[in-house]
């Protein structure tokens, strides 16, 4: 191996690693908020990616049945409760975001054509149909368990994984797709060849990283979720509904997986259930962050990107096999640095 | 009797079943047993000891793959030749191979502490699952055909109907192992795994090595089924051993309810009948195309767990009536005791001790004795330091400096479980017990040391007449501090002054020489604060040492012998009662200062 | 005695002439998981497949095995015991079709697999004696390749494939014939149908520097490694396997897979095959009526396997019925014998003539040599 190979594979390694990053933190933020250990993540980046490939190939998306179907839901579920408790101020904001959104959604996408609009409205638009589905889950599979055990949250996480992992197959069957290029430039560094969507990939997850920290430490929702992560009923207890900072932290999670999604369909393809793989390995940083640091967790997720890419090339067929024995001794390592307290379920 | 009916019930069902129901649901039921061996393996591993694992999976994959290779490969190596063709050598070398993997691996990942730990296992888990597929001699990804059949007294066991009744006596052995297991002073000591490890190892419980054992425990199960799973399909490939499935098999525990030993079957079967009839159904009502299964199966599986998020078993049992637990005293032969130090022999000498949370110094050159046969207190305001005091004397947490002599050893470098050993036992400030535990077996723990029967006989019932022992002390101690009435309740529905007084019990269940009692009068009404007051008389009167720390005056001055006064770390006073309660500086420290 | 003996005929002849049983035809395919994109339009051409044989009503019992084999060998048990199938089709991928193997000898009910792997079939023995394919092997594929890389000068061949049995058997074949045509592997690659990147193995292809890269893969994810070494500027050829011969593949790869060469089943070229080859005509009709039935540009050439096998039934039912009634165990055994005795008969991925040594029956017939060119499939002459 010489450096530029080295070079190249640090190159391969960082933008996998980007995207595995930006889903550990999404990961570590819906853990810290709601204990739910969030494998459907991938889902998003998924369902991201190929409604943004569906519009491109002038198709309707499955999501917008999924996101009309699960406003419905939670109009039925919400309205309900809302009549039973005597609450009926609540009942014309759950029917504005539950069924009005996703009705305005769909007539954007019926009565406009979005085959033929630019790239940037298009990515808007798909992250207008998938983002909102993050609290939708929300609050129809996990709000009901909010105290559970992490075990029962974990397993619930999962049976949603296998039902939108289902789904997927329905709405995008079971071939992949890959979307055009942000930008087709490239740029010669002396011995390494840069493409320009690797300098997007790398650019957005900075700059969203960024985004999300100025959101953390300036904005009131920010703080919000901060002060839920730390002390849930402490949070509570000044006013902060945990509600509300469940939804917030799923909104940034699909918001994040689902821009992941379209930030890497062009540089690779993705299909129904690519998500999982991702999702495991922007769980792998997450862990390594011990759900509860960002910066250690995406160092982590780096890691994964970088070790995957350096395998791949000595031996590939055992590339799952070195990736994921060399993570015990990193975890063995973070195990015994970081104080427990074991007694905490 | 009610419940002992049904499981006759239960079991009479199995053993005709495969008389009655149809070839295809004795396959069902087949595999149902198969999983139900995995799911229980997890019951104890994940429901009763909390360690989460997705890599049971990899185990199966294990058991599997060995007695395969073995009974197919033709040109096996010299040494080994004598290990071909027989199932039954592959169930033996299944077991040994998956033994020491698990060994290694769980050395490995048990040190893993919180969510290190299941990603832990989910990382073997994958790194197994590949190795499967890329290893050539174990058939690559495409797989190994040509397994021979089970072979049974000379019956080749190639029906489904015969086969049922190997995998489910498994199935049944299995489940009454873990029960044995669970009903011992091993499983006590694995129940407390979960979210009881500070205080187990304060009872002397090697909290290591009972997470290894149930880890082996569950790898064996997992890897028995697996060897079934070989000769029922006889055909192995890496598919049935991935990630997916050992999520799967976490499923189906949770799903049953995984702190239950039956939960375990509930769970297997529940899932697998489910999945069937969706497959039966599913495309008749709506019609062909599309495969809906899986959306269907996971959104159903959601809607189960907001209704029963402590799985299936738990709601079932409710259309039981319970069968009232056994009230009668436990009987069984005296456990011997400690011999006792001399009246006035110095037992524990803490000398200038500091305590060092980072730059926050909580001990501060502090020192002190306790003799056998008096009760010291140590008093101070909140924050002074004394449960820190606490906590370095007893092993729970090391002191930065300073030396802590027991009995004239110096035990600043144990561990609490060595310390406990010696004979000082103690209880929390904030009550460490396991509220689904009856009061009877919280107590037992205490007992821990003084039984040593391992975790095979207790899974034998080979440890009966120790058992017996056990609870029997348990029993006394507990009828001791008074708490006779509450025995076999479950200890989280206690009072918290009697939570306190429990540990009282199970403190002095371990035949301590010094007790170490943290605010034991908390939240105690009066006339409970004079009957423990009185038993601890009683107690300094038979030459224990106790060490005592208490917020509540009247209680400490009427009982103490001596007293130490800690103020920020330090102690700022120590003398008899009277003495103390003159003393300008403690007045100042309790008052505020007087001007 | 004598007159229980006589009720028990009469019961028989009765239920003989009078309950004209169906047939009835079990499925098992992977319509879901790592190997749905064969596995769908499997499931959708078996909708297609005619509603009565040799005059009698056929039912299909269409289970899905989610590419697993568990499941699978459950699927092929409930289809045997509960539904009391006289043949089973399935299942898609190699390693559920072997597991299959056991199950059905034991019932001794004919199967047609729609694998590739010739392990499936053959050696013969009294367990394979009741299994049948329809797809290609995957040597009469890689006999292709190589004979056509050695046509075209190639000296030097990178292999990457999937880290899974199809991969693994592409390569167990083709290295096995590459000594044959003078070929040397200078590499030999695998990556996950999923992977985001395949940057690695694309590296070390290129430092091995082949005169052509053979890519392993079935369907989509086949594209990845190509695109990759393209953007890496490597300019040898490209060699795919039949596994990618569907339109989305074409979609995926775009520009990138110009220019690539692949052996096919003859349906896929069916438009551009001469008048005088017989598989160009069903080719057509079976063409036509999947894109009747789920839209223009979506057929592919894997539901060929199923219509072929189809087709084998079709051919094989009217001499078993003339045996046995269907729905006992002699109708099975007729069946199969009678597959086995299958002559010329034409398919869309070739001609089949079955012998006991063969039950695939395929010839040069079955295969073509396909470049990608503008976009389209175009027969390689």
């Amino acid at each position: 191996m010489d450096l530029q190979i080295a070079l190249l594979l640090g190159q391969d390694g960082i933008t996998n690693g980007a995207i595995y990053a930006l889903l550990s933190l999404a990961l570590v933020l819906v853990f810290t908020v709601t204990r739910v250990i969030f494998i459907p993540q991938g889902e998003f980046v998924a369902f991201g990616a190929l409604t943004l490939a569906s519009f491109q190939a002038g198709k309707t998306p499955g999501t917008l049945w999924l996101l009309i179907g699960a406003g419905v839901a939670v109009a039925l579920v919400d309205i309900t409760l809302a009549l039973r408790s005597g609450v009926f101020r609540r009942i014309p904001g759950i029917v504005g975001w539950n069924l009005a959104y996703p009705a305005l959604a769909s007539a954007i996408v019926f009565l406009l054509k979005p085959s033929e609009f630019p790239l940037l409205a298009q990515i808007v638009l798909a992250l207008a149909l998938v983002v909102p589905l993050g609290p939708m889950l929300y609050r129809l599979a996990f709000q009901p368990l909010a105290e559970a055990s992490v075990l029962v949250l974990l397993i619930v996480a999962v049976a949603v994984h296998l039902a939108l992992v289902g789904l997927g197959l329905l709405f995008f069957g079971a071939e992949g797709s890959r979307t055009p290029a942000f930008s087709d430039a490239s740029f010669d560094l002396g011995l390494v060849n840069v493409n320009g969507q690797t300098l997007w990939v790398v650019g957005a997850s900075l700059l969203l990283i960024v985004v999300l920290g100025v959101f953390f430490e300036r904005t009131i929702y920010g703080k919000a979720l901060r002060a839920t992560a730390m002390n849930r009923t402490g949070a509570r207890l000044m006013g902060i509904s945990t509600v509300m900072a469940g939804k917030l932290s799923f909104l940034l999670a699909a918001l994040i997986g689902a821009f992941s999604g379209i930030l890497i369909a062009p540089i690779t393809t993705i299909y129904y259930d690519t998500g999982f793989l991702i999702g495991l390995k922007g769980f792998v940083g997450a862990i390594v962050g011990g759900l509860a640091s960002y910066p250690i967790a995406a160092a982590g997720a780096i890691l994964v990107g970088l070790l995957e890419a350096f395998s791949s090339f000595w031996a590939s067929a055992f590339k799952e096999v070195i990736v994921f024995t060399l993570i015990i001794p990193v975890l063995v390592w973070r195990s015994l640095t970081t104080r427990h307290v074991e007694e905490d379920e | 009797m009610r419940p002992r009916l049904l499981l006759a019930g239960f079991l009479g069902l199995l053993l005709i079943a495969p008389r009655v129901v149809s070839e295809f649901h004795v396959t069902l039921l087949n595999y149902i047993g198969l999983y139900a061996i995995v799911a229980l393996g997890l019951v104890l591993l994940t429901g009763v000891g909390g360690l989460t694992s997705f890599g049971q999976a990899a185990f199966v994959g294990l058991g599997a793959y060995t007695t395969a290779y073995l009974s197919t490969a033709q040109n096996l190596p010299g040494w080994c030749v004598a290990l071909g063709g027989s199932p039954w050598i592959g169930l033996l070398a299944g077991i040994v191979v998956t033994t020491l993997v698990a060994f290694v691996l769980g050395l490995l990942t048990l040190r893993l502490s919180g969510h290190y730990l299941p990603l832990g296992t989910i990382a073997w888990g994958i790194s197994l699952y590949f190795l499967f597929g890329n290893l050539e001699f174990l058939g690559g990804h495409t797989g190994m055909s040509g397994i021979p059949a089970l072979s049974l007294l000379g019956f080749e066991l190639r029906e489904s109907r015969s086969f049922y009744y190997v995998i489910w006596a498994v199935v049944l052995v299995a489940v009454w192992l873990t029960q044995n297991l669970l009903d011992s002073r091993e499983g006590r000591a694995i129940r407390a795994l979960k979210g009881g490890v500070v205080m187990a190892e304060a009872m002397g419980v090697d909290t290591a090595r009972s997470k290894v054992a149930v880890f082996l425990i569950a790898a064996l199960f997992a890897s028995v089924s697996g060897w079934l799973y070989a000769h029922l399909q006889r055909f192995v490939n890496p598919t049935p051993f991935g990630l997916h499935i050992g999520i799967e098999y976490l499923f189906m525990a949770v799903v049953g309810g995984s702190a239950h030993v039956w939960g375990a079957l509930v769970g297997a079967g529940v899932i697998t009948i489910l999945k069937q009839w969706l497959q039966d159904w599913l495309p008749r009502l709506l019609g062909a195309s599309g495969n809906f299964e899986m959306i269907v199966f996971g959104v159903m599986m959601i809607f189960v767990l907001q209704r029963a998020r402590d799985g299936l078993w738990p709601i079932l049992t409710r259309f039981v009536p319970r069968r009232a637990a056994k009230r009668e005293l436990p009987h069984g032969a005296l456990l011997p005791k400690k011999a006792a130090p001399e009246f006035g022999e110095v037992l524990l000498e803490a000398k200038n001790v500091f305590k060092r949370f980072g730059g926050l110094v909580a001990n501060n050159n502090m020192s002190l004795t306790v003799r056998a046969g008096e009760v010291m207190a140590l008093i101070g305001p909140n924050g002074a330091g004394k449960s820190t005091m606490f906590n370095c004397v007893s092993g729970v947490d090391s002191a930065t400096e300073g030396e802590v002599l027991f009995r004239g050893e110096v035990v600043s470098a144990l561990n609490s479980r060595e310390i406990a050993r010696l004979g000082m036992s103690r209880t929390f400030q904030h009550v460490r017990l396991l509220p689904t535990m009856t009061v009877l077996e919280n107590v037992a723990i205490g007992g821990h040391l003084r039984g040593s029967k391992g975790v095979l006989p207790a899974m034998l019932h080979l440890e009966r007449g120790e058992e017996a022992s056990l609870l029997a002390e348990a029993a006394r101690q507990i009828v001791r501090v008074g708490l006779r009435d509450s025995m076999f309740e479950l200890a989280g529905s206690l009072a918290l002054g009697q939570q306190r007084t429990l540990e009282i019990a199970r403190a002095l269940c371990a035949d301590p020489c010094l007790l170490l009692l943290d605010e034991p009068a908390a939240g105690l009404r009066y006339l409970e604060k004079e009957a423990l007051a009185e038993l601890l008389r009683k107690l300094r009167g038979e030459g224990m040492g106790i060490l005592l720390v208490e917020h509540d005056m009247d209680f400490v001055m009427g009982l103490a012998d001596r007293v130490v006064v800690m103020e920020f770390g330090e102690k700022i006073a120590e003398g008899l009662p009277e003495e103390v309660q003159c003393d300008p500086a403690v007045v100042e420290a309790y008052l505020g200062g007087v001007d | 005695m004598k007159l229980n003996k006589l009720v028990v005929a009469a019961a028989a002849a009765f239920g003989a002439l009078g309950v004209q049983a169906d047939i009835t035809v079990g499925v098992t395919l992977s319509a879901t998981g790592p190997a749905a994109s064969l596995g769908i339009p499997e499931k959708n051409t078996i909708a297609l497949l005619p509603s009565t044989m040799g005059g009698e009503k056929v039912n299909y019992i269409v289970l899905d095995d989610a590419s697993d084999t568990t499941t699978a060998v459950k699927n092929v048990r409930k289809l045997i015991s509960e539904n009391k199938v006289d043949v089973i089709i399935g299942s898609t991928i190699t390693p559920n079709s072997l597991a299959m193997i056991d199950v059905v000898a034991e019932a001794e009910t004919p199967t047609i697999s729609m694998a590739a792997s010739a392990r499936i079939v053959d050696p013969a023995n009294p367990k394979t004696k009741w299994v049948f394919k329809t797809p290609q092997h995957d040597q009469h594929m890689a006999t292709a390749i190589a004979a056509h890389m050695a046509g075209g000068g190639v000296k030097t061949v990178a292999f990457i494939g999937f880290n899974d049995a199809y991969g693994e058997g592409w390569y167990q074949e083709f290295t096995k014939y590459a000594d044959t045509y003078k070929l040397k592997v200078v590499a030999n690659e695998r990556y996950g149908r999923a992977d985001t990147s395949v940057t690695g193995q694309v590296l070390k292809i290129m430092a091995a520097k082949p005169d052509a890269v053979l890519i392993a893969g079935s369907g989509t994810p086949a594209a990845m490694p190509q695109v990759t070494l393209r953007e890496r500027g490597y300019e040898g050829r490209f060699y795919q396997t039949h596994g990618v011969a569907n339109n989305d593949f074409l979609r995926v790869g775009g520009k990138n897979v110009e220019g690539t060469y692949l052996p096919a089943g003859p349906m896929l070229v069916a438009a551009q095959l001469p008048d005088s080859n017989p598989i160009k005509k069903p080719s057509l009709v079976y063409i036509s009526k999947y894109e009747a039935a789920y839209g223009k540009g979506s057929v592919a050439t894997f539901g060929g396997h199923a219509w072929d096998a189809g087709l084998l039934l079709q051919n094989a039912v009217p001499a078993a019925l003339k045996k046995a009634q269907p729905g006992t165990r002699e109708f099975r055994a007729a069946l199969r014998d009678s597959l086995e005795a299958t002559k010329d008969l034409v398919g869309v991925h070739g001609v089949f003539n079955m012998s006991p040594a063969d039950h695939l029956g395929f010839d040069q017939r079955a295969r073509v040599m396909v470049r990608i060119d503008k976009g389209a499939w175009k027969l390689d002459k």
